[in-house]
């Protein structure tokens, strides 16, 4: 009785093997449940109590996500898939490149933490330069050149010509 | 004529020195920015939204009709030179127009682009004067019933229709509408999925949604991917067409104006079908059907005249009922919220000077683009060799910049983030970003309506089927859902071979005229819950996956 036990498990395997799209089955599902814990959440109060409470629409999504989420799994199941979009310097025969990605993401949470401090200009010129470097530029000196002069350009092209303040941090005064 | 005069009248606001001056300043940059590889139309506007944001009102719509002629016009310039567009509508530019390109009739196959935009967008507009008060004086004399029946018929059609896949269409939908339920209930000022997080309350401002999904998730996922070292560009000099070029790309030019606009105008927008039509047409009605799959010059014309006609088309349901059908749409949605402009059929009335204006400006953007872009080619096609590092980072950063200014948060980059990395997941599975835009912006809306018109009603559902329109709007939903499935179902039950052939049978350009893209049917039957919901998917699979042969793996 042993063997086609193991011989299911390992066709359940095979079946979950290339199918990383029934996370987003789980994430459709988990967003609807946020919505329904959210929506439970809405206080009862005299102003709700006309024809359509603000209850109404969230539980309507709620249940499109959770329905979406169940058929996407199952169709994900029995070997639905849709392509990857491809582009002009997209190759899709090579895997993804988890580093650049993380990199790039940690990069802009960075640029926002930080904006506060060191400013628009310091931190847009590391975000850019920083992108460069992970998306495979070598001219080390180059990309930060052009960095730095997109920065300031920017900067001062907001101040200048749209009349729009962005953050100056550390280099209050000087710019 | 009165629409006439009130066209005139918004030609003489428009054609001021400084007017003039951002027109030209929005289609260099629109221009510029939409040959710019990896960049379509919807992130050239979402990107260059905050330029946009000092000026006053007339201005900044003047030089957004530049930058949404010119990065389109932009776009197609790369899918000519460069092949693989990223962007759907281009797809079919592409197949002729590279091949153009490679046999050496680059510049001929650039210049009927740009003409053929050029007459196809200014005839286009020219109906789009007169379509447009005509929908105003039906729009206006609408109840919230109606409205609701027609959002959730622009719901259904970009969700449903356009893409690929039904469930993933509708999965993005219903994302769409989460994004659009965060912040104070416009009614009862309930907070809804704010999580306690003040900056939320607003809602999540609808550039940040369109930057982060257009831009950094397609900046993310190019980025997992990138091609190493830049695709080989096709040297160009400046655009000229020949004789026989002219006589062969006239009547395409205007036969993809008539298919392009109405398909524009119906709130189920989208240039892939009317694109695609004209391929075909043209095809079809050439005297050199061999030369097609070899750079015929008809199968640029022909395409880039209906891509160009249908965008004017969106404008119709745009500004007189505040219906998005693109993302570009989409993200002009935002950039009239900005000034607190909300395009419907009120705003005829209580705008009329900005909508004719808008819409002049339209014809001067299309004329200041043709002038242009004909002299200025070469070097647009210099632009497409801009090294991928700087390219992607450069839109990173711009996109922050648009995500920062759009509030002046920080909070905003954090959510461009998480948005960002939304974006991402779709491109990845193939989940379409355009339902996503469209249900954030339509959503809100949407709950207006169907309040309104259950208020009226004190509660009683009928009430939605209360209005004529409506009744015939919710009957065209139910032949959109049901009919292309049934088509096929009865096609493979009584017109062909028998079961045993499936779907996989159907191809060819009478199976294509159902509104799936001819490339994407391939992958199709894998899905059972995709286009074809029919008994014969589920035995396909099984026929095309043996289970034995993957437990061998």
């Amino acid at each position: 009785m042993t063997a086609p036990s193991t011989e299911a498990a390992s066709g359940l395997r095979a079946r979950l093997q290339g199918r990383s799209e029934l996370g987003v089955a789980a994430l459709l599902a988990g967003i609807a449940m946020v919505i329904a814990v959210d929506t439970a959440n809405i206080r009862h109060t005299a102003i709700n109590a006309g024809v359509m409470g603000p209850q109404v629409v969230p539980t309507i999504i709620a249940i499109g996500l959770g329905l979406c989420a169940i058929a996407l799994a199952i169709s994900v199941l029995r070997g639905g898939h849709a392509d990857a979009e491809d582009g002009e310097d997209i190759d899709l025969s090579q895997k993804a490149h988890w580093p650049t990605v993380f990199g790039l993401g940690g990069l802009i949470l960075v640029f926002a933490l930080s904006m506060d401090f060191l400013g628009f200009v310091i931190g847009s010129a590391l975000l850019f330069y920083g992108s460069a470097l992970l998306l495979g530029s070598r001219r080390f000196v180059w990309a930060l050149v052009i960095g730095i002069l997109l920065a300031v350009g920017t900067f001062y092209g907001f101040v200048l010509g749209l009349g729009i303040n962005l953050p100056a941090g550390l280099l209050t005064g000087i710019l | 004529m009165d629409n006439l005069t009130l066209l005139m009248e918004g030609f003489s606001n428009a054609l001021t020195l400084q007017n003039l001056l951002f027109a030209l300043i929005g289609v260099l940059l629109g221009t510029a920015v939409g040959v710019l590889p990896g960049i379509g139309p919807a992130m050239t506007v979402a990107l260059l939204l905050p330029l946009t944001y000092a000026l006053d009102v007339t201005g900044s719509l003047i030089m957004f009709a530049g930058i949404y002629y010119g990065g389109m016009y932009g776009g197609s310039t790369t899918s000519i030179l460069l092949n693989t567009p990223g962007e759907s509508s281009s797809v079919v530019t592409a197949l002729e127009g590279n091949k153009m390109a490679k046999a050496g009739r680059g510049a001929q196959a650039l210049a009927t682009a740009a003409i053929g935009s050029f007459v196809a967008g200014t005839l286009a507009t020219g109906a789009l004067v007169f379509v447009a008060p005509f929908v105003v004086a039906i729009a206006i004399g609408l109840g919230a019933p109606s409205y609701f029946a027609m959002m959730v018929f622009a719901f259904v059609a970009v969700s449903t229709v356009l893409g690929s896949s039904r469930i993933r269409g509708l999965a993005s939908l219903f994302i769409g509408l989460t994004i659009g339920l965060v912040g104070l209930d416009g009614t009862t000022g309930q907070p809804r999925l704010t999580f306690g997080q003040p900056l939320l309350s607003g809602g999540i401002d609808v550039v940040v949604i369109a930057v982060a999904l257009f831009a950094v998730g397609e900046a993310l996922w190019i980025a997992a991917h990138l091609r190493h070292g830049t695709p080989a560009t096709i040297p160009v000099g400046v655009p000229w067409m020949g004789r026989d070029d002219w006589k062969r790309s006239w009547k395409p030019w205007l036969r993809g104006t008539v298919i392009g606009f109405p398909f524009g105008a119906i709130p189920a927008g989208g240039a892939e079908i009317p694109t695609f039509l004209s391929y075909v047409a043209e095809k079809k009605l050439s005297k050199h059907p061999e030369q097609f799959g070899h750079g015929a010059i008809e199968g640029v014309a022909g395409p880039e005249a209906a891509n160009n006609a249908s965008a004017a088309g969106t404008l119709v349901p745009l500004l007189t009922l505040g219906l998005p059908t693109t993302a570009t749409a989409a993200v002009m949605i935002a950039a009239f919220n900005q000034y607190g402009i909300h395009p419907g059929p009120l705003l005829f009335q209580t705008e009329p000077v900005l909508v004719w204006t808008l819409i002049a400006s339209l014809f001067i953007g299309n004329t200041l683009l043709l002038a242009l872009n004909l002299p200025l080619a070469p070097l647009w096609a210099k632009l497409l060799r801009i090294p991928r590092p700087y390219l992607y980072a450069g839109i990173l950063f711009f996109a922050t910049l648009g995500a920062y200014a759009a509030g002046m948060q920080t909070f905003n980059i954090l959510i461009l983030l998480l948005l960002g990395a939304l974006g991402y997941m779709a491109r990845r599975f193939g989940f379409p970003v355009l339902p996503i835009i469209v249900g954030a912006i339509l959503g809100p809306e949407m709950e207006r309506q169907l309040r309104r018109s259950l208020q009226i009603s004190a509660g009683d559902p009928a009430a939605l089927l209360s209005e004529p329109l409506a009744v015939v709007v919710y009957a065209v939903i139910v032949l959109f859902l049901v009919g292309p499935p049934l088509v096929k179902a009865l096609r493979r039950r009584f017109g062909r071979g028998g079961p045993t052939e499936g779907p996989r049978s159907g191809g060819g350009s009478s199976d294509d005229n159902d509104g799936y893209s001819a490339d994407t049917e391939s992958t199709v039957q894998f899905d059972a819950f995709g286009t074809q919901t029919s008994d014969g998917s589920a035995r396909v699979i099984r026929v095309v996956r043996p289970r034995a042969g993957r437990r061998g793996k």
